[in-house]
């Protein structure tokens, strides 16, 4: 994997530190991607459980999203970095924050997939087409 | 304005860079709260100029976020602040970030007062709730922005606690839609305008929520998102 620049430093922790936060994002992305494609296949197949899990696995995502904040956090005061590193590390922040509003919507997806699987009738066919996934 | 929590630096330059991030804070937010006035206004009048201005000022409340976000990172890069200086900055950042997601909520209520107004025939019944509801985001919206002048979170759980409420008419006027699209199905469209309206000023509220829990964090470099507001107040009370 493309290391994004990081492995050029004079400190060796400082680079480990940066990779330690790129690995954490790119589990994080993977979550979310997941997330929103279990929530659309929990939504088009009427899938209750499914939704279940991905409301709890909401919380999974909210606290990688505080951890690497507070690496992102930790590091830029410690090491005090600069040009590219420095942006590196703002643009994380703000990419985690855009990540956490995706899981948000897929989470408003799988809540929908309950709400409209209570208002059905018991005896309804569910819709098992596999459209959008 | 108390400036203790920010005119307290050797460096009296830094402590000018710091007052003015503050102000230009201000600024957007001010702009961003007369934004939602000026949209609500246009809807519930059929005032598409007003709407149309809306639409055009979005784009200072954009300009705004960019301008504040540079000055930011480069106070970042050139002060190397740490503890609260940099919660402050980079809850600057997030902050602005808010902001300009609110602005975009009042453009879209501006895009939609002029769908109404282009297939009206009169009033919407929901108005005067519509009002209430965007009086209470807009107090929300505003004791938020005054915490962040103060630089303090004395009483910021009775902000987020509104937000309930506001999710109380959000419910309330959103059942109202759905009797009414029942009851004549001509409603649909229209209703369905009124609710991405109502939706947007939920969202107002949210975000303003969320600017409260960044001010949390910038006072007392704790993480307080997603917490339920019972565990926000205990949270607030325990320290």
């Amino acid at each position: 994997m493309d290391k994004f620049n990081t492995a050029h430093h004079i400190s060796g922790q400082f680079d480990k530190e940066l990779e330690s936060i790129h690995t954490k994002i790119i589990e994080m992305g993977r979550l979310v991607e997941q997330q929103l494609s279990l929530a659309i296949q929990a939504f088009t197949t009427g899938n209750v459980e499914l939704a279940q899990q991905v409301l709890k696995q909401d919380d999974l995502i909210d606290s990688l999203e505080q951890t690497i904040d507070e690496d992102c956090v930790r590091t830029i005061a410690l090491r005090q970095p600069a040009g590219f590193d420095l942006n590196l590390l703002i643009s994380i922040v703000k990419v985690t924050s855009e990540l956490e509003g995706i899981a948000a919507k897929a989470e408003g997806i799988a809540d929908i997939t309950i709400q409209l699987n209570e208002m059905l009738p018991a005896d309804t066919e569910q819709e098992t087409d596999n459209d959008g996934q | 304005m108390d400036n203790s929590k920010i005119a307290h630096h050797i460096s009296e330059n830094f402590n000018k860079e710091l007052e003015d991030i503050r102000n230009k804070v201000l600024t957007m937010g001010g702009l961003v709260e007369e934004q939602i006035e000026q949209a609500v206004k246009a809807l519930t009048t059929g005032d598409m100029e007003l709407a149309e201005l809306v639409i055009k000022q979005d784009n200072d409340v954009d300009d705004l976020e960019m301008e504040i976000d540079a000055e930011c990172t480069q106070i970042i890069a050139l002060r190397q602040p740490a503890a609260f200086d940099l919660r402050l900055l980079l809850v600057v950042l997030r902050v602005i970030n808010e902001l300009e997601r609110i602005g975009d909520l009042a453009e879209r209520i501006a895009k939609m007062a002029i769908y109404l107004s282009n297939n009206s025939e009169g009033r919407l019944d929901q108005y005067h709730e519509l009002e209430h509801m965007a009086g209470l985001v807009k107090a929300m919206l505003h004791s938020s922005l005054d915490s962040f002048a103060r630089m303090s979170i004395d009483g910021i759980t009775r902000i987020t606690g509104s937000d309930a409420q506001v999710d109380r008419e959000y419910a309330s006027i959103i059942r109202q839609l759905i009797t009414q699209m029942m009851e004549d199905p001509r409603n649909i469209t229209r209703m369905l305008d009124m609710l991405w309206t109502v939706r947007a000023l939920e969202r107002i509220g949210d975000h303003s929520r969320y600017i409260c829990e960044h001010l949390i964090y910038m006072v007392k470099g704790e993480d307080v998102r997603h917490l339920t507001q019972a565990e926000l107040e205990k949270k607030m009370t325990s320290v």
